[in-house]
Order: C-alpha cells, then structure tokens, then sequence
C-alpha cells in the first residue's frame, strides 16, 4: 500500500539551500496561484494532472505532526485516492455536493525555503480559504509544496502539506482538496 | 407543547415515531435528564489517562466532566466545575494537572477525586459557611464510575444497574476488540477526529444499522471506488472499504442483526471463519492470536466479524478496525462524534496501519462516504421540520423479528429491528424518571416470575 510507505520523504525542513533566478521564482508562485485557480474553479481533471506519479496531498490533524504513519491525518492521499475523491464529487448521485462545494483560495507570504534530500524545492505559503456550502467557513494554514523540476521547465507536485490553524478543531465534512 | 408520560408514550409506536422526538428542544432537554442523566455513557479509555494527574474532558449528556487518574491509579469522573464561582478548571481536550486540580480563578484547590484541598487565604473564612469537609466545597464526582476491560463509563444516577447489567450481551463486543490483542489489552492511539452533524443524536444511532441505506446514500463513493479500482484493475483495501456499501439488497438481506436491552446491539459482516487468513495483515494477526490463545480461539476471535456495535447512549464501537464513533448530543439539532483509534497491545504493527487507514478514510472529516450519510441526516432534521406529516416509520420486517435469552434477533437483515429496539429502551428511560430501563425490565421479570 503506497499510503504506509514510511521511505517517503515528508519533510519539509530543506537540507540544502536553493538559488532560483527572479524569473525562475515568479514561475513557482505563477505555479502556485495556477494550482488554487483550478481548485477554485473545480477542474479538478487539471489539478490532478499537476501531480507526479507518486506524489502524496497530506493535511496533518496535529500541529507539528512528524509523518503521517503514526497518527491519524485529516487528508493523507496518493494518486489513486485523489482520483476517487475526484470522481465521487463529480458523481451525479453526490447527494453532499447540492449545492456543491464554492471555495476562493488566497495564495501569499510565498517563500523559497530550500531543497530537500531528493533535490526537490520546497516552497512554503500562507493560505486563507473561503468555503461556502449552504454555510461559509473559513479555514487558514501555513502550506508547504514539494516540487519536482519537469523537462520542459515547469513544475510538478511531490508533496503538499497544509498545516491548518484549526487542525486539532471539531470539523463539519472536508469534501474537497485544501 | 406539554410533556405528560401519555404525550411521551404516544409519540412511540410499535412501528414508528412521532417526529417531535428529533425537533423538539423541550424533548431533548428531558432527554439529557432521563436517558443521559440515568444511563452508563462511555466517558473514554482508561489509557487516555495514563499517569497521575491526566485528564480527558468530554460530555455525558449536556454535563461538561473530566476523567482523571488519581495517584492511587483510580479513574474519577468530575464535573468540570469549581464549586467557588463556577469556572470550568480544565480547558476542554487532554493535559495533565499535576497532583492536584488548581482553579485558574482563585486557586481553589482540589484533590484529584474532586475532593476539597485548600484555598489562599484563610483570613476572612472564620465563623463562615467555609468547610472543607463540606462537599459544597468539592469538585462533585459522578454518581457512579466503573470500567470494563479499560472502558470507562459513567452514570449521573446513584440508583439502578451496574455496568455489566446495563451492558448486557454487547459487553461481547468489548471482549472481541480487547481479544483481537494477544494480551487481551487495547489503548487509544493515534488521536481523535471530531466531526459535527446537523442533526439529532437518534439519527446516527439508526443509521447505524440501516442496511437499506447503503447502495442509495453511498451510491456516489461506492461507484467512485469501482471505477477506480476498474481503470487500476485492482481493488486495494482503500477501494473495497469504500465499495461494500455497494452490495446487492440480496447480500443485506442474510445478515442478522441483534438486540439487546437497553437499546444496545450489533450488526454481523458475514460470520467468516475464514477471516483469519484472508490477506497477508490478518494471517500475521492470527499467528500471533495462535501463539497465545491456540488456533481454535484464535479462529473464533478473527472469524466473530461484526460491524457496527451499538451501546446505546455511548456510541458505536467497531471491533474489526478497532474504532470507537462516540456519539455526543449537543443540541436537538448537532450532534458531535468523537472517533477514536484503538492499538491492540502486542499485534502486530501493521493491524494498527489498517486501523489508521480505515480512521482517515471512512472516519475522517475527509471520508468520502460520510458527507453522503451526514447530509441525508441533514435532510431529515429538516424535512421533519415541515407539515408534510408527522411519523417516521420504523415498519420494516415488523413482528418477525425472534426472541432470544438476551434480546431478540432479526430474520432479515434488512429489518428495522435495530430502531424499534432503540426506541423502546427510549421510551422506558422517558416513562420512568427515576428508573432505568433494565430495573423496570427486572421488576416486570419477577412479577412474570411470581
């Protein structure tokens, strides 16, 4: 089972530092804005597509989590479950999803914080989210994307980690991705 | 409305009930008095207080409490109350007080029973009410405290049945959880999610062993998992959780659900003796059970293959993926669970994965097949807030259903057994103020008896 691969790296602390070029870093956070546009606009077909193949989508339920294998996790998905949760929201029969689910995700504070031991770039951001179904709530969080460098100069998704400021709160359901 | 024992006794049919009995806030609030204030309610694990001085908060009703782990390695519950001005003395969630509770307003103190300690200053307390002695001076405990295998409940009523008197036959649902461990021991482990439904706490309750429901409210995540499992040509543990809900009414239809007293019971997966060699984590499991109770027990443990257990009032333990859903009224219309994980001390590493990964995806405030029940629930609380009519029906499989020593047990899994039981321990602890249910079922006995 992918999901207990404990050999998955899901740090996000860098262990080395990272020197991108101005233009290289309005990429990252043109990458990053791209990535919450298309949650917003529900393609999720398109968000899935910003994934590497074994890239892990991890919203930790304590503050300061260590991995996901110990703990419980309020989201801790692979490919395959970002996939059923793709095409549960957009069955006809998603009887939670009337109304669907409208959410407006700010993207800011970006920061590059380095690389992590496979190389890949950690970026750090600051979420504010506005979800409204039936009611509105807000959630807030620090987010950490690991990106892998594409051939073609773009960027892939390794890991997105959400750490929320409520992690540890009573929630209603999260049908959506963060 | 007036709530006379005739209005409430009307409001409970042999085959349905009055819908008032989830919008009404006046029934609720006679609710937390008669079933809440009466009942043994799951307070938490004694493994959630391992040392002296650790405490866990919850609600046994609309009662704020907190259990706690003295020094002489007893469990208290005590509502969270300082006797002074009323402040709660613990924040709600889990810590540990250290030797003694200390109120962060004036400094009462209070030993870890509840118990008067001290307070600053004693200039001004002579020729006073002031006592120690004096329980007005104390944290005041729960009436009643006891523990089974670790569980710890509570009952706010100094009078009626113990615990395993109360629990009756789905006692043997703790026993199979506390078995699944080689040394007959669990823990919460892992943490707890919490999740709120807008809805009525008996909405959850029946819900739980609705048989009908699944293929219609799961249809969205069942077709989601087979889909998926179709495009990978696989159906990994993660999709066939999600799929079951899928079965044919045919595959319903053969389970046997069972009732017990006190509006508790359970529903059976299938009864499969084979369980315990099924796939790779259940093999290594039941070596392990083989080493230390023998092959035979050890087949009996991992083939007693129930979904959910009902304790009525408490919650639904789910001894197969060791989860306990708390279930905890906070108004007519919110109900919060707490889910909790269960270690089986000494299996396996990789029973404990499973667990967790059944917790993050069916339990979770992520699952993808609660939202579906959460907003069914949802609709009912408010459909039943309109004049469309005034019975919610319970009818199914009515008067089939057989007796046993212990309760009764359906003839088809589809029977609506499960709430009719529900609610007749409901109408025995509304009837009967100063009663529980399972003193008046003994009265009846030995009048029958006589």
């Amino acid at each position: 089972m992918q999901l207990l691969d404990r050999s998955f790296d899901v740090s996000t602390t860098p262990v080395a530092g990272a020197t991108l070029s101005l233009e290289a870093i309005r990429g990252v956070e043109q990458f990053l804005f791209r990535e919450a546009r298309l949650l917003d606009e529900r393609k999720f077909a398109e968000w899935l597509a910003l994934w590497t193949e074994d890239g892990r989508y991890w919203v930790p339920r304590f503050h300061d989590q260590a991995n996901p294998f110990e703990q419980i996790s309020l989201f801790w998905e692979d490919k395959m479950l970002r996939e059923v949760r793709v095409r549960r929201v957009e069955n006809a029969r998603n009887w939670s999803q009337q109304p669907l689910t409208r959410s407006a995700h700010l993207v800011g504070n970006i920061t590059i914080e380095g690389l992590d031991a496979a190389g890949h770039l950690i970026v750090r951001s600051t979420l504010q989210l506005t979800e409204w179904r039936i009611d509105q709530r807000q959630l807030a969080g620090a987010v950490f994307h690991k990106l892998a460098a594409t051939e073609d100069g773009g960027w892939k998704i390794v890991l997105k980690r959400v750490n929320l400021v409520n992690c540890d709160d009573v929630f209603a359901n999260l049908e959506v991705f963060i | 409305m007036s709530l006379t024992t005739e209005a409430l006794a009307a409001m409970v049919r042999e085959d349905s009930v009055h819908k008032h009995v989830y919008t009404d806030p006046e029934i609720f609030a006679l609710e937390m008095e008669r079933i809440y204030g009466q009942a043994w309610i799951y307070v938490g694990h004694e493994s959630q207080v391992k040392k002296t001085g650790d405490y866990h908060t919850t609600r046994i009703g609309d009662q704020d409490v907190i259990m706690v782990r003295a020094a002489d390695g007893k469990v208290h519950v005590v509502y969270n109350r300082c006797p002074h001005k009323g402040a709660k003395v613990v924040p709600d969630g889990d810590g540990c007080t250290g030797k003694f509770f200390r109120c962060p307003y004036h400094a009462w103190t209070f030993k870890l029973d509840g118990s008067h300690l001290s307070l600053p200053l004693k200039n001004g307390l002579e020729g006073t009410c002031y006592d120690p002695a004096n329980p007005d001076f104390s944290m005041k405990a729960v009436a009643r405290v006891d523990s089974y295998r670790g569980f710890v409940f509570a009952s706010q009523s100094a009078e009626g049945p113990d615990l395993l008197t109360f629990l009756g036959g789905v006692a043997s649902s703790i026993d199979n959880l506390c078995e699944r461990s080689p040394v007959g021991e669990v823990e919460v482990a892992g943490g707890t999610f919490r999740v709120m439904q807008k809805s009525n706490w008996k909405v959850f309750y029946e819900n739980l062993h609705d048989t009908m429901h699944a293929r219609v409210t799961h249809e969205s995540s069942f077709v989601a998992a087979r889909e998926e499992a179709k495009e990978i040509g696989e159906m990994p543990f993660e999709l066939l959780i999600m799929d079951g809900n899928g079965e044919p009414y045919e595959f319903w239809e053969k389970l046997e659900l069972r009732a017990y007293h006190n509006g508790h019971g359970y529903m059976e997966a299938i009864f499969d003796p084979a369980a315990a060699t099924r796939d790779p984590v259940s093999r290594e499991h039941f070596a392990v059970l083989t080493e230390a109770y023998g092959e035979e027990k050890a087949r009996q443990i991992l083939g007693m293959n129930r979904h959910n257990t009902i304790i009525y009032g408490s919650g639904s333990p789910h001894t197969v993926f060791q989860q306990f859903r708390v279930i905890r009224p906070v108004s007519v219309d919110r109900t919060m669970i707490e889910i909790q994980t269960f270690r089986l001390k000494g299996a396996p590493d990789a029973v404990f994965d499973r667990a967790l990964t059944y917790a993050n995806l069916i339990n979770s405030p992520s699952s993808n097949v609660m939202p579906d029940d959460v907003e069914v629930y949802k609709r009912c609380q408010e459909g039943n807030q309109t004049r469309g009519g005034d019975w919610v029906s319970l009818h199914r499989y009515l008067g089939t259903d057989k007796e046993t020593p212990d309760g009764m047990v359906s003839t088809n899994g589809t029977s609506e057994l499960p709430m009719r039981n529900q609610f007749a321990a409901w109408k025995q602890y509304m009837l009967n103020p100063a009663k529980t249910p399972t003193q008046a079922d003994k009265k009846e006995a030995d009048r029958a008896a006589a």
